[in-house]
């Protein structure tokens, strides 16, 4: 995977008489993982809703190359939906019928959602939502990623399990990742790169290159390090 | 004491459920009508104006046998199935529109809400005026009667539906009328069922009033037939089977809203 997946260029955004991006430079490579981290409210989801084409920029340019689904904290999946004809509604529309099956099928299993396909997302936990949110969101083949603090909602444990599975499922079938975060840990563990952003209006303040390897754990080469980088750009030292 | 909860017991426990949603209103059912019995025995009302359990009875096997009550339970039936469908054909549409769209709703919100605080009862002039009598102005009025109501359910619920879901249908692909059929839709269904099941009430009792007005059929003009006649057991008589189809339309409603793709929104 080679060439640039998204790229924004002087990409500022504003609610009326709301300013809340100020001026974003920066390139993700296809394959990339990056992870987004900084103050609440500093504008990290207004980030990846101009990412995913929800909402336009009100000034420079975002280039996409390639569709993107995006990944919520929670309430992404139809409600009405059973967890089988969640994950069916995300795959790409020129498949018959039979090779849909199958793919769904696939999809239940690498997400070990089988037993649960009948049921539906108001019958879930949060970890099992989640997990059908990522099946959905991989099994529509996009070549981006957008998760948007996926993983907010749930138990600490469960969040563990599932960066585990997320790291392992994208070993397999790599994709371009943006992740928005509030975690230090998670952002440090999962990202090749970390984008840390200001206050709103947000701007990029440092860009922190870790060393490869998913997940990352904790005393490893380079975490701690930037961990403790993280935190002192947010002003939490 | 700890008691575990066993297999046995729930199946106790939803047996005792069951016996107490159908015997408590059946326990009420029976001392209202024993008070009833108790007041007629003991003459409690003047002569001629309450009917005793068995006058009604015996009103209900006659009209029953001559296929009266049937014909009439029929012609009621027919005109509130007209009105309603015809009511919910045109509202949701609208009130879909109205939700979705903040410009046509600040146009059309306050008129909607005008109409709405109009009873049906007012347009009966305009009723008989405009399409004479039998089954239209009756059908006209049940329209005017649920059509408002459901159009402002539709375009409430309508209006509060997660962003987020037309976020994920932009990223699916869907296209406007698949937003509308596959995300709104579905997305608003347990509100509207619920607005449907309130709506069906309206347009039974509507249908009644319109009958006593405009028709020479139906339970309406039953009960108004058999006023003129002073046969206060028919009047009961039209008044219980009303009463009881009443109960009977809001079950299959409320059955409606136990669906798995409704039930959702009372569960999330």
């Amino acid at each position: 995977m080679t060439g640039v997946a998204l790229e924004l260029r002087g990409v500022g955004f504003a609610y009326p008489g709301v300013p809340v991006i100020a001026g974003l430079d920066l390139a993700v490579d296809r394959g990339d993982f990056i992870a987004c981290v900084g103050p609440s409210g500093c504008g990290k989801s207004t980030l990846l809703a101009l990412l995913g084409g929800h909402i336009a920029p009100t000034r420079g340019a975002i280039e996409r190359h390639g569709r993107s689904r995006t990944i919520y904290q929670d309430g992404g999946l139809f409600p009405w939906l059973t967890v089988r004809q969640n994950i069916a509604r995300g795959l790409p529309r020129d498949l018959d019928t039979a090779a849909a099956e199958d793919k769904v099928a696939e999809w239940l299993a690498i997400t070990r959602l089988a037993d649960l396909a009948h049921l539906y997302p108001h019958q879930l936990s949060g970890g099992m939502r989640q997990r059908v949110e990522l099946a959905r969101a991989l099994a529509a083949e996009t070549d981006i990623l957008l998760l948007d603090e996926p993983f907010g909602a749930l138990d600490y444990q469960t969040r563990v399990r599932m960066r585990r599975e997320l790291a392992a499922t994208l070993a397999e079938r790599p994709r371009t990742v943006v992740f928005v975060t509030h975690d230090i840990e998670e952002a440090v563990q999962l990202g090749d790169r970390v984008i840390i952003l200001g206050p709103r209006p947000t701007s990029v303040r440092r860009v922190i290159e870790l060393p490869p390897g998913r997940v990352r754990l904790p005393a490893a080469p380079g975490v701690p390090e930037a961990e403790q980088a993280i935190m002192e750009e947010l002003g939490l030292t | 004491m700890h008691r575990s909860v066993t297999p046995s017991l729930l199946a106790r426990r939803r047996a005792a459920g069951i016996l107490s949603r159908w015997s408590l209103p059946l326990a009420i059912g029976l001392v209202l009508l024993a008070a009833w019995w108790l007041a007629s025995a003991a003459r409690m009302f003047p002569s001629g104006t309450v009917p005793s359990p068995a006058d009604v009875a015996r009103a209900f096997v006659i009209e029953v046998r001559t296929g009266r009550l049937f014909e009439d339970v029929i012609a009621s039936l027919y005109r509130v199935a007209w009105g309603f469908a015809t009511a919910v054909a045109a509202a949701v549409p609208l009130g879909l529109v109205v939700g979705r769209s903040p410009a046509v709703r600040s146009a059309v919100l306050p008129w909607i809400n005008f109409f709405r605080s109009l009873s049906p009862i007012a347009w009966i002039p305009f009723a008989i005026v405009w399409f004479g009598i039998g089954d239209p102005p009756a059908i006209f009025l049940i329209f005017l009667a649920t059509f408002f109501q459901i159009a402002l359910a539709t375009a409430a619920a309508s209006s509060a539906v997660p962003k987020i879901y037309y976020r994920v249908a932009q990223e699916l692909g869907l296209d406007a009328v698949e937003v509308v059929f596959r995300v709104t839709l579905p997305a608003i269904l347990p509100q509207l069922v619920t607005a449907l099941r309130v709506a069906i009430g309206v347009a039974w009792m509507v249908v009644v009033a319109a009958e006593m007005i405009a028709v020479q059929s139906g339970l309406g003009f039953l009960i108004v037939d058999a006023r003129n006649g002073l046969r206060m057991d028919l009047v009961v008589c039209g008044m219980i089977t009303i009463g009881l189809i009443g109960v009977a339309l809001d079950l299959a409603f409320a059955r409606l809203s136990r669906l798995d793709s409704v039930r959702w929104g009372g569960e999330r």
